[in-house]
């Protein structure tokens, strides 16, 4: 499902299903080689990650003689035993703290930067733009040297603050571009109105924009908040208190001080994973669609 | 749009511009300050003109970590929008029970990169990886070898894995696409005799294009950014053979150092990334038909 | 309209607060005025971590107002990235482990290392140590760091069971190496499990190597950036490399694990020898408490160097000269080093420095063997990376890497070190 989809126009999506409900011609392909051949892709791209939960309850010898056998039994006490001397739970809070801060500020200050450039013609509006949209196409490379640098003499190094100013400034330009998109497809009327009604800017945009925005902000919220939580570089080089890291630089210091016991490393990465599994089971449908209008910038 | 004299817009934007100049344009405008020096991080700064630059343009290391990047992208596109593409394709002629099966493909680009990076490396492990023992039991034993060990393999491995991740997030960008192309064509063109395959080729691919310039601009500059699966799987080795432009970068600044001269070879990789944005942009503004609308 | 405005501008200004909270609020920061006093290392293992936040424990129950943080980092990161980041970031620790050497020296230069000469001549650190230990702990006059432990940097490992059934006894000489690799490598058992991923575990075994055949004085010319790598000496040090590879010395996947799972190899007894420091012994006890294993120094070498040199460093405490702890920081490595804390650390498998290591508790007759080893050594070999400038070291653990993993000739190889650094 996607964004797309979703929006297009009711006739043409009638018309497609009903295309394939009651499509007379005969399939040129059989379906059962289509669901064979899906069948086989699916399993390849998910046999590495049943393979990484059915590890994590072996022991190494059993990991090292048959990697391929089911265990012999489901024994959570080694996910128990990774949960608590891997800090998982300190890093996904940690995780959980500094992308939402950050997510939070994309919305809020993208939404209001969004309005300004939606609704209002003034000095300058092209060269901001322009100098937001010029996020979209700078590599990170381009800044994180001297942001480093100056990170460390502001002393913001090792505090959250190291990873929200940054996860925030990234998500920014994109935020901003896409939620003017939505701004821009609202009517007027619809502000011009409220506004003879004796509205305030700022009621006008709390009361009207920031509803109308609300599919745009769920979009950006996804998008921003996948890659915050997934950010490795910059939380590598600001953070090095351990009580501060997040999942990505914790589960990598875990890794590296438990490599030898395999099935306790195989028992934090399903920790790790299986959270994320389901939360995309549950929300497939937003997240899909967030990452489709994210992307397709 | 209201034109305004007052303060309005400025207040509803200095939020934004105001954490976005400090953590963004502020250090992309001192990593440009940087580039002629040479400093250490905390030192005395040397001002040395374009020396940094000559350097980067006679560093062979920085010369190859190039040249393995724009391989990596090379196999990238390959296995992330063309596998991708074809994938949507698939899944958009039989939609029957796709759900599940986008749900599948999809699940790895949830992951921490990290964690996906730990995870592969015990695929390709020597002793007891999943490969290795795989291509064991079907008899290939040839084939096994040290996939991370060898510089014949070591890049390929790690864009497999970014294939991997990624396959799953374009076939769902085209999927959305492919979705969009008007029934009526499609009616059309089947009339006329086209099969599957001449359909996807002839009509549907086409009338993506710009879904498919998007995701090769995406899957391009991405690559030119790619560091998690390389400095967990392989931190650029054996003997440099996954040496990329961040690898060598991280380690120039930040182990070596060496601030100046990382600098440089910054500015010089996002003069690359940004020109061939802006290249792309140009392209895709032609035709301005949006992909989401 | 006015009116309107006025709000605006109240709720904007609320945004930006938060803008501002967010890039202003730490500018001020940096000071560690704090009661805290922070010590920073790369993780020293399980055991000597317990004994560590003992040791922390102790010396916050004789000073009730402070706290000690402990911060373990990664130990390769701690060495690249995290130390100086460390150093420049806020919080900066008072206390730190470095490695004796150029890495000693340049913390000294950037201003990192206070002064310690009046707490180990007259202060709490006094008598604890033997004073000759603090010659090479010494820059421009001052000492800088209290030794805390010396580690043999390499020495080669074996397997006694599997030499046994084999009909092996340990090589003394290159050509019995190439010997005993050929005939492991006959049986189907790895003769020598290396994991050189990041370079430096193969590195120092094969500079060691290097130091043998070239001789000290060059070796350290060359690594000090005095003279070029590129002579016949170091062609043929390199050669030696090739041989290993030629005759299948070490694990296929040598460059591509890291030094953890190169252990692994040893102790599982896919491998008969395994190339590393002294270290190895407190994994062992923890990972392999059933291996029945001994070292011997590398096999000596034809050629320049002394054959009986030992690659060796000495590790310890820097206290930080930008911290205003100075006082305490010297007290608590007074206290690290008292007798209690001493046998304690000897109970985890380290091999501390301080005079009262050599009475008491028994040390793992190893650990023993291989400190007498050093305290002995005619001639101490420093390893690279922590003996001298971490760029010209890595370029040499690259070379010898391309070499043993077969990629590279040694006249290139060596050409190549060169090239490299310019």
């Amino acid at each position: 499902m996607s964004l797309t989809e979703r929006k297009a126009p009711s006739s043409q999506r009638a018309s497609g299903s009903k295309h394939h409900a009651g499509r007379k011609t005969p399939l040129r392909i059989p379906d059962v080689l289509f669901t064979g051949a899906l069948a086989v892709i699916a399993v390849v791209f998910f046999f590495p990650m049943l393979w990484m939960v059915f590890s994590s309850f072996k022991s190494n010898s059993a990991i090292f003689a048959t990697p391929f056998a089911l265990p012999t039994e489901i024994d959570f006490g080694r996910w128990v035993e990774a949960f608590e001397i891997g800090h998982i739970g300190q890093y996904a809070l940690n995780s959980i703290i500094v992308t939402g801060t950050s997510v939070l500020g994309i919305l809020l200050f993208g939404a209001a930067a969004a309005f300004a450039f939606s609704r209002y013609r003034f000095r300058g509006r092209n060269l901001l733009m322009g100098l937001l949209a010029l996020g979209l196409l700078l590599p990170l490379q381009s800044y994180f040297i001297a942001q480093s640098t100056m990170f460390t003499q502001l002393a913001i190094t090792d505090t959250r603050w190291a990873l929200i100013i940054p996860y925030t400034a990234m998500g920014l330009p994109l935020a901003v571009y896409l939620l003017k998109v939505y701004l821009d497809a609202v009517p007027n009327e619809l502000f011009e109105a409220a506004r003879i009604d004796g509205a305030s800017d700022l009621r006008v945009f709390g009361s009207i924009a920031l509803p109308l925005l609300r599919p745009g902000l769920a979009t950006v919220a996804i998008f921003s908040a996948l890659s915050s939580w997934n950010e490795f570089l910059l939380a590598l080089l600001y953070i090095q208190d351990d009580a501060l890291k997040t999942i990505p630089t914790g589960l990598l210091a875990f890794s590296s001080r438990y490599v030898t016991d395999y099935g306790l490393l195989f028992s934090a990465l399903s920790i790790v994973t299986l959270p994320m599994i389901v939360i995309y089971i549950v929300f497939n449908k937003q997240i899909v669609e967030g990452i489709t209008a994210g992307s397709v910038k | 749009m209201k034109a305004n004299r007052t303060a309005t817009p400025y207040l509803f934007l200095v939020p934004a511009m105001a954490v976005f100049g400090f953590a963004v344009l502020f250090p992309v405008i001192m990593t440009f300050a940087y580039s002629f020096t040479e400093w250490n991080g905390y030192g005395t700064m040397v001002f040395v003109g374009i020396d940094n630059y000559i350097k980067a343009a006679n560093d062979v290391l920085f010369r190859d970590s190039f040249v393995h990047v724009l391989i990596y992208i090379a196999i990238t596109i390959v296995l992330e929008v063309v596998v991708g593409l074809v994938l949507a394709g698939l899944v958009s002629v039989h939609r029957r029970g796709s759900l599940w099966f986008r749900v599948a493909i999809f699940t790895p680009v949830m992951l921490p990169m990290v964690v996906v990076a730990v995870l592969w490396a015990f695929v390709y492990n020597n002793d007891f990886g999943l490969l290795n023992a795989a291509l064991q039991s079907l008899g290939l034993d040839s084939l096994q070898r040290v996939w991370l060990g060898d510089p014949a393999t070591a890049l390929l491995a790690v864009s497999v894995v970014s294939g991997w991740v990624y396959a799953g997030f374009y076939m769902t960008i085209f999927y959305a696409a492919f979705n969009q192309v008007p029934t009526e064509v499609i009616e059309a063109a089947r009339l006329d005799g086209a099969n599957e395959w001449q359909l996807f080729r002839r009509i549907k691919v086409p009338m993506i294009r710009n879904a498919i310039t998007v995701a090769l601009l995406l899957c391009i500059t991405g690559g030119f950014q790619g560091f998690d699966l390389f400095y967990v799987m392989t931190n650029g080795g054996p003997y440099g053979a996954t040496e990329i432009p961040t690898t060598y970068l991280v380690k120039s600044v930040f182990t070596f150092q060496n601030v100046g001269y990382g600098s440089a070879m910054a500015v010089v990789l996002t003069a690359v990334v940004v020109a061939l944005g802006l290249v792309f942009t140009r392209v895709n503004r032609e035709k301005p038909e949006d992909v989401r609308s | 309209m006015p009116v309107t405005r006025k709000k605006t501008l109240a709720a904007v200004a609320a945004l930006s607060a938060s803008a501002l909270i967010l890039t202003g609020c730490s500018a001020g920061g940096g000071g560690s005025d704090d009661n805290v006093l922070r010590i920073a290392m790369g993780s020293p293992g399980e055991a000597q971590i317990r004994v560590w936040d003992d040791v922390a424990a102790q010396f916050e129950a004789a000073n009730p107002d402070l706290t000690v943080e402990m911060n373990y980092q990664d130990d390769d990161l701690y060495q690249t990235i995290g130390l100086p980041n460390l150093l420049n970031g806020r919080n900066a620790p008072d206390i730190y482990f470095e490695w004796a050497g150029a890495r000693l020296e340049q913390r000294a230069a950037d201003g990192f290392a206070a002064d310690l000469s009046d707490a180990v001549t007259s202060g709490p650190i006094a008598g604890l140590f033997d004073d000759e230990v603090f010659g090479s702990l010494t820059v421009d006059g001052e000492i800088v760091m209290v030794p805390h432990a010396a580690d043999v940097a390499n020495v080669l490992w074996y397997n006694e069971d599997i030499f046994a059934d084999a009909g092996l006894t340990p090589p003394t000489t290159w050509d019995e190496l190439l010997a005993t690799c050929d005939a492991l490598d006959a049986e189907g058992i790895i003769p020598i499990a290396s994991g050189n991923k990041d370079l430096w575990a193969a590195g120092n075994w094969l500079a060691h190597l290097t130091s043998r055949v070239v001789g000290e004085e060059a070796y350290s010319a060359a690594l000090s950036g005095e003279a070029d790598f590129d002579t016949p000496e170091w062609v043929e040090a390199f050669g030696y490399v090739e041989e290993l590879a030629d005759h299948n010395c070490v694990n296929e996947s040598a460059n591509a694990v890291d030094d953890n799972e190169g252990a692994q190899l040893f102790f599982q007894g896919k491998a008969a020898m395994h190339a590393i420091g002294s270290w190895l012994v407190s994994w062992a006890i923890d990972e392999a408490p059933d291996l029945n294993f001994d070292y011997v120094n590398l096999p000596t070498m034809p050629g320049e160097g002394n054959q009986e040199s030992v690659i060796g460093v000495v590790t310890g405490y820097v206290v930080n000269a930008k911290s205003n702890k100075q006082d305490l920081a010297a007290e608590f490595l007074a206290l690290l080093n008292n007798e209690e804390n001493v046998q304690a650390f000897i109970g985890a498998e380290l091999t501390p420095m301080a005079l009262s290591a050599s009475s008491g508790e028994e040390i793992d007759s190893r650990s023993a063997g291989l400190i007498n080893m050093l305290e002995s050594a005619p001639a101490i070999v420093l390893p690279p990376d922590t003996g001298y400038d971490l760029e010209t070291a890595n370029a040499l653990y690259a070379a010898l890497a391309e070499v043993l993993g077969g990629q590279t000739s040694p006249a290139d190889a060596v050409a190549g070190i060169d090239q490299k650094l310019g």
